[in-house]
This record gives structure tokens, C-alpha cells and sequence, in this order.
């Protein structure tokens, strides 16, 4: 690339394996380059980054969003030259090392532009004021930890520095908050627009407290500590609302403990007119309360729910919640995306695959009986582009009857499910525009009978052909040979 | 397109598949926690969970699980992440990604800590002894998450300077100028800073506070 377009600006990876040549050669052959992106990426180290601190000149955007960096040291930050100042924005929240402070402080008070700073936990809460007074004009800010010793002065220093900054829009980090800090940031809370609290792991009366100044809020991200007191406060407090996700702060016990409920969503659902995208972990749920949603909120365009327990049906009925769902994608006619749980039969499908004609995304888990249940979604949904699957009773008749579909979709994923190695083959064979992959990690899938189940299988169209650098437990089905390994 | 398979199938031609048992047999015995989920719909659904749960709070410390949060569980494990030259320790552990339910590996690690750190077996109290003075204090290294932070407490709570670990400016006339120190397991005196934090806390037996000009 570097030869080809050396005026390049922009580069933006998920999911990647970078390593720290390739950041060099990024530093040193764009001399223009502007923005870099790595979300959810890997293999570099914090020496990738002092290439790219050091030569890139007219940065803009430095983001590591979620990416796992090998953190050597803190070191590279200083490698910014004092005369660079074109920052605009940097998210550093995955690295785990603390960066050189004042080397921060320095970059961040002679950045005029810089509106978005997303800190690492490292950062110490008490730095914080002196960065933000160094940038008021700040739209985006990611804290460090937000805990310290409770001392009045730090706490008035950080409200002060709070309160100058007028155009805080967005606020996240509170990693480790403690509530006595938290009223440090009531100045700024009728001005902001996205809160993102889901690592402060601090009780319902700190967390209504905060939301009920929010008069502003369209996007609120937070932990189920929230129940569903607060989140009857949130419907009352945040008219604005238009995304709202909580998260389980105890995903992996067995009895709930907190006292979050569907009701927290029917709430929600009822007091926020511009509510459209959600995404909801709790541990009950009623076919009662997803139609009073859907009927709230015609206007939805996302809904992902998580019931934590795999195959719970209607707590109030012991029902299966087809017709809960089924009244979601029957009322929101503009449904993009849906995530469902709980115990589901064929039924449900039947109504995704009838009324849920704008969905592009479908994510399923532990449902279905049969074949006839992924086949009403992949024969129905007319603008279904990723559908990904996991620990459902599908198998090879509905994905060969509908092979030509695949086509049409961007990607789909099967894990856990009844496709057949043979199946796998087929559909590769017959269809040469499709990458059919087949992940086995307990040995080629050849070394047992064709009709024994696939754990992954993954599908996607492309013009490419087949990988090369896939790992030895990656498989495509294709026309060459009926396995090839890379 | 080639004549023979079905490339659109009707649901008259599907309706008469009987609905697969259950029991997909899909995982062989040495993958997935969720082997006990998958076996059979009447499966008591808290046995499953639980299985799943201790085996992924165990990886959680030591693997990297790119869980997203939608159930797009696979998906966030690019293949193409393995390098044959990667070391032992960043082999990722392919099995954690069928965990349940779909938690970010981020958020997840942070709950974890937060529950043990709930617990006081967590919390981590060491000696700390300044030069000089003869009475020492008692410090919970875990309410700090970074060496900045603990050289902040240290030096509020002896009212000196301590230099921060990595500041190789070491005043040639120290007054009342400290560095950090510490005793490690194995009984040697070593100077905070080095070795990352995580590691420190595992190594650190008590802490000392020395002039500067002593090192």
C-alpha cells in the first residue's frame, strides 16, 4: 500500500492482527497520514505506537479501542514532538501501563483541537483536573480511574475543572468510581448527551442521583446496579433518550442479585418517546412485557435481549416468548437489528421470517426445534445481511435449500448447531462465490464420518477466493478439493 | 449454477423434516464448555451455567476473550489471530469464546475483580517503613491501581518527596528527597518500578522508603 498510495490519510482495522512494522511503515511512508483506527485489534506493542507518535506529523485521530497492546511502557507518549500539535482525538482505554503524565499533560494542553480523550485506567484520578483545564474545550472524555483518597480538595479541584468545561457532551472510564466522587461531575450533567458507566460498579441511589441531572441524555450505558427503580427515574428524568444498554454486573451467578426485571424495560419503553436501541441482560422476561414494548415503541430499530439463563421461558406463564417476540418485529416495522433469548420454539422464526423484512442482523442462541425455523429466516427476511447462530437444532436441509441466499448476506455464523461435514462440502463445491469455512479444533473434520455436526461453520461471499493465512484448525469447503488446508 | 441441489427450497419440501433431536452432538468431548447446554433441551439449565461460569471466570485473568457483546461469539475470534511465532502465553484459549452470556472480555475482567476485591482476601496490606523513623505504617496496595498512585499515598502519608519510578533525576544532593524500595519474596531489596504493577503486587513482601542519595 505504501508504494501504491502514499498520499494515504485514513486507516481503519477491527479485529487484526498489527504488528509494530506495520505501524512503522504506516509512521514513515504516509506523510500525510491523519487518522488511525485499531478496534479490537492485536500483536502491536507500545513501540508500534512511538513510531507512530514520532513521525506522523499531522495525526488527527489516534484510536485503540479495545485493542490488547503489548504495554512495554508508558515511554511512547513522550515521543510526540513538542512542535506537534493537530491531535484531535486519542483513545488510549486499553492500554494497561500508566503513560508519562506530564508527557499527557504537555500533549494535551497544546492541542487547541483535541475533542476527544479517551484516558487509560492508569491515569490517577487526581491528574484529571490539570488535563482538563489544559483542554476546555473538550467534547469527549474517557476518565481513568475514577477513585482516589476522599480528600475535599482533590474533590473541589475536580469539580472546578468539571464545571469549566462547557462542552463535555460525552462522558465514560469511571473505572473503580467511588460514589463520593461522583457529584463531581453535576455540574456538566445537564449538558451531556452520552454517559457510559458501565465499569462504575456503584449502587441505584449514587447512579439516580447522577442520571436525574441528565436532562440531556440520548445514550446511557450502565451496569444493572440501575434496578428498576432507577430506570423508572431514567423514563422520567431522560426524555431524550434514544439508546439505552444494561449490562449484568453478575453475569455468571446463578441467583439475580440485583432487583432489575423486565419492568425496568417496560419503563423505559413507555417514558422515552425516542427510545430505538436497546440492549438489555436480565433474568426474566414475559410475552406481557414485550408486547407492551413493542406497542410503546413502534420507532425501535435495535433490539438485542439477553436473558441470562439459556432457554427461560415466560416466568408468568411458562410459555415460550414467540409471541413476545413475535409482537416486537410485528409492530417495529423498522426492526434492523434483533438479538433473542429465552426459550423459543420454530414459531418465533416464523414470525421473524413474516414480519421482518427490514432486519439486516439476527443473532439467535439455544432456540428452534428444526430446520424449519432457520429456514423461515433465511427464505423471509429479504434484507437479512449477518445471521449468526449458536447451539440451535439447524442443519443441512435448510441451509442447502436456501444456498443461494448466502449469497445475498454478507456473513453467517453457525456454531454448536447440526451441519454435517458433508453438508459443509456441498455447499462449497456448489457454490463458488462463497467462503465456506469449517473451524474444528478436535482435527480435521475429514478424520470422521461426513455426516457428523461441524462446531463452526462460517459463511461469507467474496471476490478474493479462499484465505491463505488461516490456522490449522480453519477449513474451507471449496471446488478444488473437497478440503483444503492452508 | 449446477442443476443437482436445491438452491431454493420451499417449505413444503421442508415441512415434512422431523424436528432433530435435540441433543446435537455438534462438540466433540474435548471442546466447549457448553457440552451440558447442548445435550438435551430438559437439561436443568443451572448445571449448565454453572459449569460454563467457573470455567470462564478462570480464564478471564489469563486469556484475552474478544467477546463482544451481541452473541457474535465466534466471530470475535479472527483465526487469523494465530501466529505460529506467538509465545505460549498469548495462545488464546479458543474454548473460553463460548461462554454464556455474551460479556465483553473487558467488562467481564472488571466485574470479576470487583467481586474479589469485595472479599478481603483480596486486599493486599504490606509494612511500610520510611529511613529514620522506627514506627512503620500498614498500606492496602490494592486500593491503588498504579505505581503514580502509591508513590502519591506514600508520599502524603510520610509528608516527604518520593521520586516516581522511571524519573531518572536523582538530585545529587538529596535532602529530604526519598526513592522507593521494596522486599521481595525472595528476601532481596528492589527498586519499585521496574516490573509492572500486576507483577509488583504479586512479588512485594513490604515496602521501604530511603534517601535518595542511599541508592
Amino acid at each position: 500500500m505504501a508504494g501504491a498510495y502514499p498520499w494515504l490519510e485514513e486507516i481503519r482495522l477491527k479485529r487484526m492482527v498489527v504488528s509494530d512494522e506495520s505501524l512503522e511503515i504506516i509512521a514513515k511512508s504516509f506523510k500525510n497520514f491523519k487518522v488511525l483506527v485499531l478496534s479490537s485489534c492485536e500483536g502491536f506493542t507500545t513501540e508500534g505506537l512511538a513510531a507512530i507518535a514520532a513521525n506522523c506529523r499531522n495525526l488527527r485521530e489516534l484510536d485503540l479501542r479495545e485493542s490488547e497492546v503489548e504495554d512495554l511502557s508508558g515511554r511512547w507518549l513522550s515521543d510526540f514532538p513538542d512542535s506537534y500539535t493537530s491531535l484531535e482525538s486519542l483513545n488510549i482505554s486499553c492500554l494497561g501501563n500508566e503513560v508519562n503524565l506530564l508527557a499527557l499533560e504537555r500533549l494535551v494542553s497544546r492541542c487547541p483541537n483535541l475533542k476527544t480523550l479517551r484516558l487509560n485506567r492508569a491515569v490517577p484520578l487526581d491528574r484529571l483536573p490539570n488535563l482538563l483545564r489544559g483542554a476546555p474545550q473538550l467534547a469527549e472524555l474517557g476518565t481513568g480511574a475514577y477513585t482516589s483518597e476522599m480528600r475535599p480538595d482533590v474533590f473541589s479541584n475536580l469539580a472546578e475543572a468539571f464545571a469549566g468545561c462547557k462542552q463535555l457532551k460525552t462522558l465514560s472510564g469511571f473505572w473503580d468510581a467511588l460514589p463520593s466522587y461522583l457529584p463531581a461531575v453535576y455540574p456538566i450533567c445537564s449538558q451531556l448527551t452520552s454517559l457510559n458507566l458501565s465499569y462504575a460498579t456503584v449502587q441505584s441511589p449514587d447512579l439516580i442521583k447522577l442520571v436525574s441531572l441528565c436532562e440531556k441524555l440520548q445514550k446511557l450505558w450502565v451496569l444493572d446496579y440501575i434496578e428498576d427503580d432507577g430506570l423508572e427515574i431514567l423514563a422520567a428524568s431522560c426524555k431524550d433518550l434514544r439508546e439505552l444498554r444494561v449490562f449484568p454486573s453478575d453475569p455468571f451467578g446463578l441467583e439475580p442479585n440485583v432487583a432489575l426485571t423486565e419492568q425496568g424495560l417496560v419503563s423505559v419503553s413507555e417514558g422515552c418517546p425516542k427510545l430505538q436501541s436497546v440492549l438489555y441482560f436480565c433474568r426474566q422476561m414475559s410475552n406481557a412485557a414485550l408486547n407492551t414494548i413493542a406497542r410503546n415503541r413502534p420507532n425501535m430499530t435495535r433490539f438485542r435481549l439477553c436473558i441470562i439463563e439459556p432457554r427461560s421461558p415466560d416466568y408468568l406463564t411458562l410459555q415460550p416468548l414467540d409471541d413476545g417476540f413475535g409482537a416486537i418485529v410485528e409492530h417495529c416495522k423498522d426492526l434492523r437489528r434483533l438479538s433473542l433469548s429465552g426459550l423459543l420454539t420454530d414459531r418465533v422464526f416464523e414470525y421473524i421470517g413474516t414480519y421482518g423484512k427490514k432486519l439486516e442482523m439476527l443473532s439467535v442462541a439455544f432456540a428452534g426445534d428444526s430446520d424449519l425455523g432457520l429456514h423461515h429466516v433465511l427464505s423471509g427476511c429479504d434484507n437479512l445481511r449477518k445471521l449468526e447462530i449458536r447451539d440451535c437444532p439447524f442443519g443441512d436441509k435448510a441451509l442447502l435449500a436456501n444456498a443461494a441466499k448466502l449469497e445475498t448476506m454478507r456473513s453467517l455464523w453457525m456454531s454448536s448447531c447440526s451441519v454435517s461435514f458433508g453438508a459443509c462440502k456441498v455447499l462449497g463445491q456448489k457454490m463458488p462465490r462463497l467462503n465456506v469455512e469449517v473451524m474444528d479444533e478436535s482435527g480435521p473434520p475429514d478424520s470422521r464420518p461426513e455426516s457428523s455436526p461441524v462446531e463452526k461453520l462460517y459463511v461469507y461471499r467474496t471476490v478474493a477466493g479462499p484465505r491463505l493465512d488461516m490456522p490449522g484448525f480453519v477449513w474451507t469447503m471449496d471446488d478444488d478439493s473437497a478440503l483444503r488446508i492452508s | 449454477m449446477e442443476e443437482e441441489i436445491m438452491v431454493m427450497g420451499t417449505l413444503e419440501q421442508l415441512s415434512s423434516v422431523s424436528p432433530l433431536s435435540s441433543s446435537s452432538s455438534s462438540s466433540s468431548p474435548t471442546t466447549h464448555d457448553n457440552n451440558n447446554i447442548n445435550s438435551s433441551i430438559n437439561n436443568h439449565p443451572s448445571s449448565s451455567s454453572s459449569s460454563c461460569s467457573s470455567l470462564c471466570v478462570s480464564n478471564v485473568s489469563t486469556k484475552r476473550t474478544d467477546l463482544s457483546t451481541d452473541l457474535r461469539l465466534g466471530l470475535s475470534l479472527s483465526p487469523s489471530q494465530q501466529l505460529p511465532s506467538i509465545s505460549s502465553q498469548q495462545i488464546r484459549e479458543h474454548r473460553s469464546f463460548d461462554c454464556w452470556p455474551p460479556v465483553k472480555s473487558t467488562l467481564r475482567s472488571t466485574l470479576v475483580e470487583k467481586s474479589q476485591t469485595t472479599s478481603s482476601s483480596s486486599s493486599l496490606f504490606v509494612k511500610v517503613y520510611m529511613e529514620g523513623i522506627p514506627i512503620g505504617r500498614k498500606l492496602n496496595l490494592r486500593a491503588h491501581h498504579s505505581y503514580h498512585a502509591l508513590v502519591k499515598a506514600l508520599s502524603h502519608m510520610f509528608k516527604t518527596t518520593i521520586l516516581c519510578p522511571g524519573s531518572h533525576q536523582l538530585p545529587l544532593k538529596s535532602g529530604n528527597v526519598h526513592v522507593l524500595t521494596y522486599e521481595d519474596q525472595e528476601g532481596d531489596w528492589m527498586m519499585v518500578g521496574d516490573v509492572p504493577w500486576e507483577m509488583f503486587l504479586t512479588s512485594v513482601k513490604k515496602l521501604k522508603i530511603t534517601r535518595a542519595d542511599r541508592c
